[in-house]
């Protein structure tokens, strides 16, 4: 059994290539395009990584660490996705209990590589 | 004449013998000043052996073909010419080894008497450059011509040279043309102007204060015959009557004394009678000690057509003031004529250029490749090195930095053989003997923005063009390696990104009429990851322009851009299709 990736992010297209990408990578992936469903998702299950686009509707990236962190209290590794001149939010992120951030547009080889080095710590 | 000219040298050159005999070269003891007396001796006895042989044949072997009527003169003119040559190998010797004996360490009254061979020796070479433009004149070698001119502008611009000149002292220059003088006459302005030049710049140089005066006007009139008079007046030293009537007649400055306060080496007005014989007019002076000197001279010249070639050149078409746009420009100069690099120096700084002057090739070619030129001017017809051969290290030089100065030549006379050469070589421009300010500045502003709009082109060129269709431009190959070859994963993003765009679309056309901005902003930015997907970056900047407006509240701005998307989406979508027809064909 692989190791289960939850990718929260609303971009149909992103998604679907990062979902393609990852279970070809031999992950079980978990899509959800928005954060009330996220929420709902993990209050039964952990997966082994979260990759959260910072903007969602109905919960942002940042909400989203805040709950993983302190409500679920879990240590579970989250990697951000921004976009250019969303600094400031990637520094919060960061604050909050990030691991690691990666900025649109995507590589899908590059999300693997720092999935890979997350789940391997 | 040659021969007298030539005993005239000697004498000269007896002066630098006095002084190089009363250096203690044993003193010295160094291998410089060895090598330096044996220099001079053997220059010395070389010169004399030309002079005093008997038989010039020697020298001269294609005498014995030459037309037996003007085979005398010929003679002597070729004896001048080869003599001067000859002269010159060994006096560079000597200039050369002096410069080298300054190096060692000299007592103070070493010092000063290598300063006098120094100066003794310059004043011999710029002689025999004089001695070779004298019989380049006297011989017919100098080319004339006959051309239209604006006589007034030329009158004009000479006396704003002259005014370049005068630096420390506060004299007066006084223009005067009487009204019969016509404005456009035939002749030679050229030559013209290289005399008064040389009249202006003698009173220049011998008046401490007061005035000096040109005054022109007309003499005689038949027709369309001018004959027309010039006078150069001054308020200077003066020069006794006996010397008057030697004045013209080949070396010879007023008093001994002269050159030592003055400089200068005597030919001057030797040089400047020649061309006034030799364009049918007369010169002649007039003065009187410590009151001032008159010098006059008639010309002939034709009335000219209005629009001729040298008016058009000298039309102002650039105001003084627009020598601004030339501040901080940085130009080397080699000229050798000492008159003429003051003239230009003393313009160009007063237009707010870095001047390098009084340079020779190598000083040249160091400051190319150690400091930011931006164009070189270039008299052609140099002694020693000419400015051909100084362009041509230069174009040759493998420094790019230094091989890419623009290079602007100037001479009196520019042949077509000239102009072959210079293209040849690589000058990019040319300035005629004399030219005025204007010209000047025209040519140097013309050169230095040639140079910067080829930069600027370069810089163009190394950018990716702006084509109007940018925006419709994809490239799904990259898109393609993400899905590692898949092509039906492939045929998924793009059906998904086609439904992305759909959905901007609307979105847009709703918020746009009740102007949420903030909303249109939300639905740019989801776009735009699909657009650098699919490597449409033209329209992805499109989409980033739209976002920015969205957040600076521009909605006029954000209708226009969102035209510009309606308008060229369909033909991105075009070119998506085609893209994708194409991978899957794969």
């Amino acid at each position: 059994m692989g190791n289960r990736v939850l990718l929260a992010d609303d971009d149909q297209l992103l998604a679907s290539l990062l979902n393609f990408r990852l279970k070809k990578g031999g992950y079980q992936v978990h899509h959800s395009s928005n954060g009330k469903e996220v929420k709902e998702y993990l209050q039964n299950e952990m997966p082994d990584i979260i990759v959260s686009d910072i903007m969602m509707p109905y919960c942002s990236g940042i909400e989203l660490i805040d709950y993983v962190r302190n409500e679920l209290k879990s240590k579970t590794p989250i990697i951000i996705i921004s976009s250019a001149g969303n600094e400031q939010n990637v520094l919060t992120a960061f604050e909050l209990g990030a691991n690691d951030f990666i900025t649109k547009p995507v590589s899908p080889t590059e999300l693997l590589v720092r999935i890979a080095r997350e789940i391997n710590k | 004449m040659a021969i007298s000219k030539s005993k005239d040298l000697l004498s000269q050159l007896s002066q630098l013998e006095r002084t190089v005999g009363e250096y203690s070269f044993e003193d010295l003891n160094a291998h410089e000043a060895k090598a330096l007396k044996d220099s001079f001796n053997s220059f010395r006895s070389s010169l004399e052996k030309h002079i005093y042989s008997p038989n010039l044949g020697e020298i001269l072997p294609e005498r014995k073909e030459n037309n037996a009527i003007n085979k005398k003169e010929v003679s002597e003119k070729q004896f001048i010419a080869h003599v001067s040559h000859e002269i010159r190998t060994p006096l560079n010797s000597i200039i050369g080894f002096a410069n080298l004996l300054k190096e060692e360490k000299l007592t103070q009254g070493q010092h000063k008497k290598v300063d006098a061979i120094q100066f003794a020796s310059n004043t011999l070479l710029k002689l025999i450059n004089e001695v070779l433009e004298y019989s380049k004149i006297s011989s017919g070698n100098n080319n004339f011509e006959t051309v239209d001119f604006n006589l007034h502008s030329l009158l004009k611009d000479v006396m704003f040279l002259c005014e370049t000149l005068i630096l420390d002292r506060k004299i007066e220059l006084l223009l005067d043309i009487d009204e019969d003088v016509p404005k456009i006459v035939k002749g030679d302005p050229s030559k013209l102007s290289q005399i008064l030049l040389n009249l202006l710049g003698n009173s220049v140089k011998f008046v401490e204060k007061g005035y000096i005066k040109l005054e022109v006007f007309t003499k005689k009139r038949k027709g369309n015959d001018f004959l027309i008079e010039f006078s150069v007046a001054d308020t200077g030293i003066g020069i006794s009557e006996e010397k008057i009537e030697t004045i013209f007649n080949g070396y010879a400055q007023a008093e001994n004394d002269t050159s030592k306060k003055y400089g200068g080496t005597g030919l001057g007005l030797t040089i400047t009678k020649e061309i006034i014989d030799k364009l049918g007019g007369e010169i002649n002076i007039d003065s009187t000690v410590n009151s001032g000197t008159t010098v006059r001279f008639v010309m002939p010249y034709t009335l000219g057509a209005n629009s001729s070639s040298y008016q058009k050149s000298i039309k102002k078409s650039t105001s003084t003031k627009d020598g601004k746009i030339l501040a901080g420009t940085e130009i080397l100069v080699f000229e050798d004529n000492k008159m003429n690099e003051h003239l230009i120096v003393e313009q160009l700084t007063q237009w707010g250029c870095t001047v390098h002057a009084d340079i020779d090739l190598d000083k040249g070619l160091y400051l190319l490749s150690s400091r930011k030129i931006d164009l070189i001017l270039m008299d052609l017809k140099m002694p020693g090195q000419n400015g051909f051969e100084v362009s041509k290290a230069i174009r040759n030089h493998k420094n790019n930095k230094v091989n890419s100065v623009p290079i602007v030549a100037f001479s009196a006379d520019f042949t077509e053989q000239d102009s072959k050469d210079c293209k040849e070589i690589g000058i990019d421009d040319f300035l005629l003997k004399p030219y005025t300010l204007d010209e000047l500045l025209n040519t140097v502003v013309k050169n230095k923005e040639d140079k910067k709009e080829r930069t600027d082109f370069s810089l163009i060129l190394q950018k990716p063009m702006i084509e109007p269709k940018e925006t419709t431009v994809v490239d799904l190959t990259y898109l393609l390696k993400d899905c590692f070859g898949e092509v039906d994963m492939l045929n998924e993003l793009v059906k998904l990104f086609k439904l992305n765009a759909i959905e901007f679309i609307g979105n847009v056309k709703i918020n746009i009429k009740t102007q949420n901005l903030k909303e249109i902003a939300m639905s740019a930015h989801k776009l735009k990851a699909g657009f650098a997907m699919i490597k449409a970056d033209g329209m992805r900047n499109l989409i980033v322009e739209l976002e920015s407006c969205c957040k600076t509240n521009q909605p006029e701005k954000v209708k226009d851009l969102y035209e510009i998307f309606l308008k060229d989406y369909p033909l991105l979508e075009d070119n998506l299709n085609k893209n994708l027809e194409l991978m899957n064909k794969k």
